[in-house]
């Protein structure tokens, strides 16, 4: 299969019809440049969270498709995104990771801009300009949207997208395994520690596949079960709810989430976890007593990877983690991962989390570096001019997915496939590239919103 | 020409004497080496910015007076 022109990446590219995907859409530096405008430039994007901010002239300096970003709460506390860019000749004007600040002052000729992105200082405003530069027009490049969920920070540049709940649709409850508490209370996460950062020679669609609910490469991480990684000294994870559980591939197609999650009989007693230290064992026992009894779906479901389209990895346990795949060109990705804790967590707990998640995940993480050698040697291996004529196949469950799966009067949205036999599907990977085509084939937002042609009016304004 | 003022070591309180031969006294230092947030005091060319507050551009500060 060869690219098809600029159009037809479904016929061309992505072939659902025989789940086969070509090698290009992974190694062709045009493809990845039409990603920047055609995907980056109008999905919501993953800019930080709100406890990276906390007070007014805080911030964290993020990263939105390819480019540079401020994450920074005004003088007045309102949370803004903006372009880190001067309006002048495009300096970045904040070259620090994190801080607090006044001012973002340009270096090159000295335009500053306050935290709410104003114009403040033009030097020789009067003299060279005779002040008729009209300075309200050029303040710094705000992001579109912006939406503040449960603490984490979303952005999306382009006016048309949906609200980011919408764009969310079902999978809100996923993206709620990691945000809720560990006993269930709405919104309890923090960030544990700094954000880890590092690049890989891979595209960026390897990662966000593999996050995708990939559980046919867990031969992969082999060694790591052998030494016993996990909280309690066994295999990497704690599994013994999961033994009792529905497995399943779990996704929304006209959003292009997907996710594997846990799906616990009524009435499950919670398991032993946390086992290499009893205080931690004896905090998440308790948490999990509260968990089953709230009242909400969620306390019947464990997380587990899943993808937020494009590039927002989750975790919610074990580690409870996200990752962001930022593109830096087609053949490189800077990764960055947050780990999160619940902030009422005691801080004995938050210490051995903190253990487990670096030893799980980042660039030192057993579990991560796994993922990344196949990655990497996979992406280069894709590379050649004889190895782009050959496509890949995600044939695996084709056809096998259903709608209005049900367990034990736990109804679950989406298609689903049902991988508790089977082990492995790649329902979640063909999601994911269906919908990578319809953003690489539309024009606009109002081609990507199938569902509100069938929606009653008032049920999308509800949203 | 005078040795260049580091503006980040002043403080607030501090007045600066600038290139116009106004003064004026620094009421916050964002401390990027570049502008200093002050109040007119003195404004020969230009009496009308006598009390008005606004960001100074490094480039125009020739002297300080404690």
């Amino acid at each position: 299969m060869a690219m098809n022109g600029t159009q037809g990446y479904r016929p061309g590219l992505v072939d659902l019809a025989t789940g086969q995907i070509s090698r290009e859409i992974f190694v062709n530096d045009d493809i990845y440049a039409q990603e920047q405008e055609r995907v980056f430039a109008r999905s919501w994007l993953f800019v930080g969270h709100e406890s990276q901010i906390p007070n007014p002239g805080d911030f964290f300096v993020s990263r939105m498709g390819e480019e540079s970003v401020i994450l920074c709460r005004d003088r007045a506390g309102q949370v803004h995104v903006f372009l880190n860019s001067c309006r002048h000749r495009g300096m970045k004007v904040c070259r620090y990771d994190d801080g607090n600040t006044t001012v973002f002052t340009c270096p090159y000729h000295g335009w500053s801009y306050g935290t709410d992105g104003a114009l403040v200082g033009v030097p020789y405003f009067r003299e060279a300009y005779r002040s008729e530069l009209d300075k309200a027009k050029w303040g710094l490049v705000e992001v579109a949207q912006l939406a503040c969920y449960k603490g984490t920070v979303w952005a999306n540049w382009d006016a048309g997208a949906p609200p980011f709940l919408e764009y969310l649709g079902e999978f809100r409850r996923f993206l709620d395994l990691i945000l809720d508490g560990w006993d269930g209370r709405e919104g309890q996460a923090e960030l544990l520690g700094g954000v880890q950062k590092w690049l890989i020679p891979c595209n960026w669609k390897f990662p966000a596949e593999n996050f995708s609910g990939d559980s046919y490469h867990n031969i992969s991480h082999r060694s790591v079960d052998l030494v016993g990684a996990g909280p309690s000294g066994k295999s990497r994870r704690d599994y013994g709810e999961l033994n009792a559980s529905r497995k399943l591939h779990v996704t929304i197609p006209d959003r292009g989430h997907q996710t594997i999650t846990y799906l616990m009989p009524k009435d499950h007693i919670p398991q032993a976890a946390y086992q290499n230290s009893p205080e931690v064992a004896e905090y998440f026992r308790h948490c999990e007593e509260e968990r089953r009894k709230r009242p909400g779906a969620n306390s019947r479901l464990i997380g587990a990877p899943g993808e937020i389209f494009p590039n927002v990895a989750l975790l919610p346990r074990q580690p409870r983690t996200l990752a962001v795949w930022h593109p830096k060109s087609a053949h490189q990705t800077e990764v960055w991962r947050f780990f999160f804790v619940d902030r009422a967590a005691p801080q004995e707990v938050k210490n051995f989390l903190r253990d487990y998640y670096i030893r799980y995940s980042g660039p030192a993480g057993m579990t991560e570096q796994d993922d990344m050698e196949n990655w990497n040697y996979a992406h280069a291996a894709s590379r050649g001019v004889i190895a782009r004529r050959h496509p890949y196949t995600y044939e695996m469950g084709m056809g096998h997915a259903v709608e209005d799966y049900e367990f034990e009067g736990f109804r679950m949205p989406g298609r689903v496939i049902d991988i508790t036999t089977a082990q492995a599907s790649e329902e979640p990977m063909r999601n994911l590239y269906g919908r990578w085509a319809q953003f690489m084939e539309a024009e606009s937002w109002d081609e990507l919103m199938g569902w509100r042609k069938n929606a009653p009016r008032e049920a999308v304004a509800a949203k | 020409m005078s040795d260049p003022i580091n503006i980040r070591d002043l403080a607030p309180g501090t007045t600066v004497v600038l290139l116009s031969g106004a003064e004026a006294e620094i009421v916050d230092n964002p401390k990027d080496g570049v502008w200093l947030f002050a109040r007119y005091l003195k404004s020969p060319d230009d009496p009308g910015l006598i009390g008005q507050e606004e960001m100074i551009f490094a480039q125009d500060v020739v002297d300080t007076r404690s």
